[in-house]
């Protein structure tokens, strides 16, 4: 098990039967992202990606649902671009031009985090490229994350040994 | 853990942890349970506005009141921080279909440039 548990992240560390290069491909190129990111039955019509620091990004995926297809938007903004070897952005849910509706609209009270943030760090390994993927569910330059991380730490302990009891 | 995710419950969750007083005040309770009086203390605040505090976080099910009559005093309970973690656990599953389609993309692509 290479998968490091967190209480507010997600990490998936896999070796790609491809060079890093390409590997980052998969990533920051539209045409390629599109093939794979999509889950099984649905597409990715639209890919927009300005991948340099700052830069947005706007996905759309299309769902088939008995009332018809259904899409899906998603925003974000790239905060590092190393390439070949690092890509972090972030990722929130959005309409088709790329605005964010507040917490409240969306029915969810202030403080919900509706922005994640996504790193990929890529190594080579002799042609091969490892690839460490980290989804984070609060960003960790968001106001209060260092609270957070905290809080969650001691209290992702706690509840390690609550279980035990 | 709970298999399904109570969305409601786990907004509840995250706006009551969106404050560092709280933060504050489950941290000093994972250490063991205190009366409001206690907690209050670390904090320059009137006894009410810890209490607003407590209120918030009995509400999303983070603490729990005993029920001696005067004192009631607070506790931990962990539950819905366990629904916290669940909830970055569910995109475990997606990533890894997701990149089993990468995978397949990658060796279909290099094997038509011939490698």
């Amino acid at each position: 098990m290479t998968d490091k548990g967190s209480a507010d992240a997600v990490e998936i560390e896999r070796i790609v039967d491809a060079p890093a290069a390409l590997v980052w491909q998969m990533w920051t190129d539209p045409e390629h992202f599109k093939a794979w990111y999509g889950p099984d039955g649905a597409t990715i019509p639209v890919a927009k990606m300005d991948v340099r620091v700052g830069g947005t990004r706007l996905v759309c995926m299309e769902v088939q649902t008995p009332n018809g297809p259904m899409r899906m938007w998603f925003t974000g903004e790239y905060r590092e671009v190393v390439e070949n070897e690092r890509l972090i952005y972030t990722e929130s849910i959005s309409d088709e031009n790329g605005h964010v509706p507040a917490p409240s609209d969306m029915g969810m009270p202030e403080g919900h985090p509706t922005t994640t943030e996504v790193r990929v760090e890529l190594r080579d390994i002799g042609g091969r490229t490892k690839m460490v993927m980290t989804h984070v569910g609060i960003p960790h330059d968001s106001p209060g994350a260092a609270g957070w991380a905290m809080a969650l730490g001691k209290l992702t302990a706690y509840i390690a040994a609550y279980s035990d009891r | 853990m709970t298999a399904t995710i109570d969305e409601d419950r786990l907004s509840e969750t995250f706006a009551a942890l969106a404050n560092s007083t709280r933060r504050a005040i489950l941290a000093r309770l994972a250490e063991g349970g205190a009366t409001v009086n206690e907690l209050a203390e670390p904090f320059e605040m009137t006894l009410p506005a810890i209490s607003k505090h407590i209120k918030v976080l009995e509400r999303a099910g983070l603490v729990v009141r005993g029920q001696r009559a005067q004192y009631r005093p607070c506790a931990l309970d962990p539950a819905p921080l366990e629904e916290v973690s669940a909830w970055a656990e569910r995109y475990r599953p997606v990533w890894e279909a997701r990149f089993d389609r990468m995978d397949d993309y990658l060796k279909q692509i290099q094997a038509t440039k011939g490698r």
